[in-house]
């Protein structure tokens, strides 16, 4: 129960969390951790995606959370998540984690991205999940490097693919385009030998270690 | 707020849909479903999508973006295209998902692509909630239909033409091996081989095989017997020097107009080095002339014995050949086939009228069964009987007598014609048949009020009548009361419907076809007489007149509910097994084997093997309305 205590400390004099939302977090923590070595088809990765204020990840704030599950290489409409932070912006991360479990969560940017989110984590729900992280930012050009040979926005990939959703910059709208550039990486990535969330991991640390070179 | 963001991906996707058929048409409410259920999965340029070694396919795609490429698989080409690609909107497989078979086609993508996927049961639950949708797969499993026929015309088209016009090569005209003779060969040994072959012409040739001189029949009369030819001297001396030929690239057209101007009655057929191929007679020039519809009509007409009509007989089945290379449909050739086979009969009637004195009776030929439902294929039994009332003050058993001797030579020669002698003895020469309306009324009726196994038997056979000669208003009146006493006893109907079940289309749980003994599939017994059986009864049970089972489908669906597109559906199987029956009886009668309507599906290419499932399923659809109308 030591999360549960730390998280009402940390939310001090704040109005509880809903039931509903208590549950909800009371049901991630005792999720066991997802295996992170299992292939691609055998593994649940969820895509995560932000709306905010603006693009500065210290002034902004976070107004959206997007999430859509891909579950052994498909999207299915019914395994997704949009909320809005306002009113009640506990509510809507907890819901989000009850989407997410512990499972490998997909962004487009991390360090704007993961940044956003674990900020209002913290503030909202007095604790940071801890996730394996992976970024299309980097894989997408390191694996694609025919279509575009260095990070590129996301509007540059979804034309590259071809790819179009319902509403740009919308958390849940690009997530929908995430989510189908995801799919084409886990068809690419075992052509590298990359063939588990670790591996994406691993392949897009070394990328970006390259990079630096 | 899963439901939110569900409601927004859901609409996304239906946005997406919309813009395309069927989907744009498709109920509301069907749409939602299909965008709920469909899955979005990306497949890489190059890899398999769905392919016929994947086996029964697990969901209906839907192209999202990117290309997919069909192509076909295996020797033989099923469908008009050897390949096609589809792009976004464009779903694939349906015939295979349909009938739960693994598809004939191997989808790839050629781009980077995305697809929607929808599980077997959701597309299957789909078919039966959206009659949009419904439609667009039938409507596409009966385009398939209509490739099958077009393929079969091909098939046939090449014989046919062969056989058919004037403008065939006599080298494709010539099918013996010539026979021939060197010019010193001794007479009597040439003539002796000409008798044994029954030739009319014989060759003779030198060294080199080219032609140098014939010997004809009409020669004979006047160069060896009036002449007293010596028999032991070389033909060489006998024959006639420089005989008429014509190169093998010639037509029928120009052998014609060289006989007419020569008035010989052979031509000599030979290659370019001038060697000889093969001869040519009047005769079989003749036979390519005679066979078109409106001939055979007039030889019928105008034959004054059966001789006249036996050559007609054999022209029907060279006609039947024709049409169905010239790619009409089932339903319309078996038409043909009966007008003509009506024509013929009541020719035959007519000529045995002359011999038999039948004053004093009015009567009406029936024709039951098959040829009593317009249904004759090209090897049909006899199945007849007669209906009289005598005029006046004669008794009705001496007319019967003058009947029955009437109706045994209209039998016999009918036999003679190529309509066998039915082995059950359903003939209107048998005194059982041939009897009043009133006899005829009691034996239908007690039938209807005892429906044990025989009088099912014979309602299966003698319910399906009408008239092919005589009086009409006997079948009116037949016809009449029977719908009445049928339509009044449901007890009856229940257990024709009964009996109509026994039978079911041959389909396997997990092999495509459940086969006989001998690995076939009867097209008779688990094909037509699933749609004929429950189409006697819709007929029974809502009055329809009609003999005919296209007619009686027809005419019966409104009135049970059938909308236009499955009654629509249902014919087109019924005919696909009736084309399938008449080209297996054209294939067994040119190579003169057994039984005729039995199929290897084996022996049929993936295209034809698909729509027989199907039309399998529509009889299955048909027996299953049948079940449920009568708690069966």
């Amino acid at each position: 129960m030591s999360w549960l205590s730390r998280l009402k400390a940390a939310r001090g004099g704040a109005p509880a969390l809903g039931k509903q939302a208590e549950q909800t977090l009371r049901d991630w923590h005792a999720l066991p951790d997802a295996a992170r070595d299992r292939p691609h088809f055998e593994s649940r990765y969820v895509v995560v995606n932000t709306e905010a204020t603006g693009l500065d990840r210290d002034r902004d704030r976070l107004i959206a959370v997007g999430a859509i599950g891909v579950d052994g290489g498909l999207l299915h409409a019914a395994d997704a998540y949009y909320a809005k932070l306002d009113p009640a912006a506990a509510d809507a991360l907890a819901g989000l984690l009850g989407l997410t479990g512990k499972n490998p969560l997909v962004v487009f940017n991390a360090s704007f991205n993961r940044n956003m989110l674990e900020r209002a984590f913290q503030e909202h729900l007095g604790l940071v999940p801890e996730f394996l992280w992976i970024d299309l930012y980097f894989l997408l050009p390191s694996l694609f490097p025919e279509k575009l040979d260095r990070p590129g926005r996301l509007g540059d990939w979804m034309a590259a693919f071809g790819i179009e959703t319902f509403q740009r910059h919308h958390a849940l709208g690009d997530a929908w385009a995430i989510a189908q550039l995801f799919l084409a990486v886990q068809a690419r990535a075992p052509s590298f030998g990359v063939n588990s969330p670790e591996g994406l991991a691993e392949h897009q640390h070394a990328y970006r270690q390259k990079l630096k070179v | 707020m899963t439901t939110e963001a569900a409601n927004l991906l859901v609409g996304a996707s239906t946005d997406f849909l919309r813009n395309f058929s069927p989907f744009n048409r498709m109920e509301a409410e069907a749409l939602a479903f299909l965008a709920e259920r469909a899955v979005l999965a990306f497949h890489p340029r190059g890899s398999d999508i769905l392919t016929p070694e994947m086996g029964v396919p697990r969901h209906f795609y839907i192209v999202q973006r990117g290309k997919v490429q069909a192509s076909q698989t295996g020797s033989t080409t099923v469908t008009e295209y050897a390949s096609m690609t589809l792009g976004p909107g464009e779903c694939f497989p349906i015939g295979a998902i349909s009938a739960r078979r693994p598809s004939t086609n191997a989808y790839v993508a050629v781009e980077d692509s995305f697809c929607f996927q929808l599980g077997a049961d959701d597309f299957l639950h789909l078919m039966q909630m959206s009659p949009v949708f419904h439609l667009f797969c039938t409507q596409y499993i009966a385009s398939l239909l209509n490739q099958s026929r077009q393929q079969l015309q091909t098939t046939f088209a090449q014989r046919a033409a062969e056989q058919q016009t004037m403008t065939t090569s006599l080298g494709k005209l010539v099918k013996k091996d010539p026979v021939f003779v060197t010019a010193d060969t001794p007479t009597r040994s040439a003539l002796e081989r000409m008798n044994e072959l029954r030739l009319g012409c014989m060759v003779v040739v030198d060294d080199e095989r080219r032609p140098v001189g014939v010997v004809t029949q009409s020669d004979l009369l006047p160069r060896v017997i009036l002449a007293a030819f010596d028999l032991a001297r070389p033909i060489g001396e006998l024959m006639t020097a420089n005989p008429h030929q014509l190169p093998t690239t010639a037509s029928a057209y120009d052998a014609a107009l060289e006989m007419a101007t020569h008035g010989v009655r052979h031509l000599l057929v030979v290659d370019s080095d001038g060697i000889l191929k093969g001869v040519v007679s009047e005769r079989d020039l003749f036979t390519l002339q005679r066979i078109s519809l409106r001939q055979i009509r007039a030889g019928i007409e105008n034959a004054a014995d059966i001789q006249a009509l036996q050559r007609a007989s054999t022209d029907i089945r060279q006609l039947a050949l024709n049409l169905i290379a010239q790619g009409i449909g089932a339903e319309q050739l078996t038409q043909f086939i009966s007008a003509l086979n009506d024509a013929l009969t009541r020719r035959i009637i007519v000529l045995a009228r002359e011999r038999h004195d039948l004053l004093g009776i009015d009567f009406a030929w029936f024709a039951f069964g098959s040829e009593g439902r317009h249904e004759q294929t090209l090897s049909t039994d006899q199945d007849n009987g007669i209906v009289f009332r005598v005029v006046g003050s004669g008794q009705v058993d001496e007319a019967r007598r003058r009947l029955l001797a009437f109706a045994r030579t209209v039998n016999d020669d009918l036999a003679a014609c190529g309509f066998p002698l039915c082995k059950g003895n359903i003939m209107a020469s048998n005194p059982d048949l041939c009897l009043t309306l009133d006899e005829w009324k009691s034996r239908f009726g007690d039938w209807i009020r005892e429906p044990d196994p025989q009088a099912l038997l014979n309602a299966s056979i003698f319910f399906d009548f009408r008239v092919l000669y005589g009086n009409e208003r006997f079948g009116d009146q037949l016809r009449t009361w029977l719908n009445k006493a049928a339509k009044g006893n449901s007890t009856f109907q229940r257990m024709m419907a009964a009996n109509a079940l026994k039978v079911l289309p041959p389909l396997g749980r997990i092999r495509d076809f459940v086969l006989e003994e001998d690995g076939s599939i009867d097209l008779k017994k688990s094909g037509a007489r699933l749609f004929v059986d429950v189409a006697r009864i819709l007929a029974l049970r809502t009055g329809v007149d009609s003999s005919s089972t296209v007619q009686r489908l027809r005419q019966a669906s409104t009135k049970i509910g059938f909308t236009p597109e499955e009654i629509a559906a249902i014919i087109d199987g019924f005919n696909f097994i009736q084309l399938l029956r008449l080209r297996s009886q054209h294939l067994e009668t040119e190579h003169d084997t057994g039984d005729d309507n039995r199929v290897d599906p084996e022996s049929l290419n993936e295209l034809d093997r698909r729509i027989l499932k199907e039309a399998f399923r529509q009889a299955r659809k048909l027996q299953l309305r049948l079940k449920l109308d009568y708690q069966l």
